[in-house]
């Protein structure tokens, strides 16, 4: 078993692709997004190695040999509820009907972006998880449906934008996250802001944070992005 | 079938035979035979003869007014003998039968092309699949690397991308077959579908991209709106124009009878004698010349894309001031799938 930086459990991602670049390239991204990543190699045994490896979530291809991978979701659903995300270069609204129905949780067609391949993956996790709303920041207590901070009694309201950037900051804790990245969360939810609303929206939230007590909680890396410490 | 038309055809039959009479009259005459025989064989003959021509023409009339008549009244003329009873005159089983013959090699010609289509359509969509999987090797790759990536890459690739999709939506929009899947799809997804995919290029050109949408519900098949909306916000990237900020604008607006989506922009527009034939295959105007280079094929898919999915499609422009698409979803519940 695995272990991130925080002492968290990592997710298991199993990656069942048999175009062989694609695969070691997804491993790539998932390692360096701190996720344990396998690739199926077996492929006529494909369920029993996956009831093996128990992995929370599966990224499968349609077009894989032995049974094609609508037909082994179909035969997986009978014994796991595993989530599975289809991962295909099938772009047709029929494929992604009969594979939401067959149990997928999700339907992504290649090419992808990267980023939004690894945001529809955090979706899922975050949508598993209990305590969906709230988390905390040290001993801030952080309710993201409601957009509030609290600490003891004090209360801090942050607007929708400034919530999705402290959110993703906060869940990335201690790591940059790109300038890249917070623009894909914010566009993904529906905020389509543009580079200068965003830097405003930044500065905005460190503002709102120094007044509520926490002096210097993001960090600028130059070129690179922001970090919260 | 005109009588008229139809004797003045048997018109060499008719005077042998009168010709004949008259010989036959002579030697009558000639025998001295008494008037009231004369009279007699003269009217059983006319008779005779009169009802020889009728029952022939009657015979081919019903056959020939059937075909004229259906051939007309077909729309697909080809399938006529379909609707034919076989002739019971020989001249007529003659045709029947050649027609028949020449319905069949015609038929065969057509399989064979229908076949080669269907073959060529289905090798088109494979190898889309196939070139996808280098194209999503590279977006990896790239992604991946440990330097700083170079955008214009990305950029690159997405456009073999586009490149790709037009030539699937191509084939797609011109094939007769039904592919698509007609269901309730949101909007705003859709939309937002569009707006990832287009994120880099328009925070590279600082396009304000702003949407005014409620969740709301068409019908439609989400993955041929997101190409053809898609094609329409690349079209507004493409085309702004660099005095002004450039906006770019979604809107949707809910009626009782139909929703209408408004993808506004304040780019260069089109000129005036361009815009009735920005749907044509291949057209490009003076924008497309003077621009970019263009294939003039964007618009004219999205057209049949919409054509096919039942929405109807309209263009707006005043060149140098902006450029308003509108796409109107009816309302109607009877495509709807439940799922």
């Amino acid at each position: 078993m695995c272990y991130n930086k925080k002492g968290e459990k990592m997710k298991k991602i199993l990656i069942i692709e048999d175009e062989k670049v694609i695969a070691d390239e997804l491993y790539d991204l998932l390692k360096n997004s701190l996720y344990e990543a396998f690739i199926l190699k077996d492929f006529q045994n494909a369920k029993q190695e996956i009831l093996k490896i128990k992995p929370d979530l599966i990224l499968l291809d349609i077009n894989i040999p032995f049974l094609n991978g609508e037909l082994l979701l179909q035969d997986l659903r009978k014994e796991s509820n595993i989530p599975v995300i289809m991962v295909t270069s099938r772009n047709s609204e029929t494929d992604e009907v009969l594979s939401i129905s067959y149990g997928a949780d999700d339907y992504i067609t290649k090419p992808y972006n990267p980023n939004i391949l690894l945001l529809r993956i955090a979706n899922i996790f975050k949508r598993m998880e209990k305590n969906l709303n709230t988390s905390y920041y040290d001993d801030i207590k952080v309710y993201q449906n409601k957009g509030i901070l609290v600490k003891d009694d004090k209360v801090l309201d942050l607007t929708k934008n400034e919530m999705i950037i402290f959110s993703l900051l906060l869940s990335n804790r201690g790591n940059i996250v790109t300038r890249d990245e917070l623009m894909t969360e914010l566009w993904n939810n529906e905020e389509y802001v543009n580079e200068n609303a965003l830097t405003v929206n930044i500065s905005r939230l460190r503002a709102k944070l120094e007044d509520f007590g926490i002096e210097n909680a993001i960090e600028t890396r130059k070129g690179q992005g922001y970090k919260l410490l | 079938m005109n009588f008229k038309k139809y004797l003045l055809d048997k018109f060499i039959e008719i005077l042998i035979v009168i010709f004949g009479y008259i010989i036959i009259l002579m030697m009558l005459l000639a025998f001295k035979i008494p008037s009231q025989v004369i009279i007699g064989i003269t009217i059983v003959f006319s008779i005779i003869y009169l009802a020889i021509i009728l029952i022939s023409y009657f015979k081919r009339r019903g056959f020939y007014n059937n075909l004229i008549n259906n051939v007309g009244k077909l729309d697909k003329k080809y399938l006529v003998l379909e609707m034919l009873n076989e002739p019971s005159f020989y001249d007529g089983e003659i045709l029947y039968q050649v027609l028949y013959e020449i319905n069949k090699s015609m038929n065969e010609n057509v399989k064979q092309y229908e076949m080669s289509l269907v073959d060529f359509k289905e090798y088109i969509e494979l190898w889309i699949h196939e070139i996808k999987l280098p194209i999503a090797s590279l977006t990896l790759m790239n992604h991946n690397q440990k330097k700083k990536i170079d955008k214009r890459y990305v950029e690159q690739i997405r456009k073999i991308d586009d490149y790709v999709d037009q030539i699937l939506y191509f084939v797609r929009s011109e094939n007769a077959e039904k592919d698509y899947l007609i269901k309730e799809t949101n909007l705003k997804k859709v939309i937002n579908n569009v707006a990832m995919k287009n994120k880099d290029d328009l925070l590279e050109n600082n396009i304000n991209f702003l949407v005014e949408a409620k969740d709301v519900m068409v019908l439609t098949d989400s993955k041929w709106l997101e190409y053809i909306i898609n094609q329409i916000v690349s079209n507004s990237i493409k085309y702004i124009r660099n005095e002004v900020d450039s906006i770019i604008k979604l809107q949707v607006e809910d009626l009782t009878n139909q929703i209408n989506l408004h993808i506004y922009d304040n780019g260069i527009g089109i000129p005036e004698k361009d815009i009735r034939r920005v749907f044509e295959k291949t057209f490009t105007g003076e924008n497309g010349r003077n621009r970019s280079k263009s294939t003039g094929m964007g618009l004219y898919i999205v057209k049949k894309l919409c054509e096919k999915l039942g929405h109807k499609i309209i263009i707006e422009s005043v060149q140098n001031e902006y450029t308003e698409v509108i796409i109107a979803f009816s309302k109607n519940d009877f495509y709807k799938m439940k799922d």
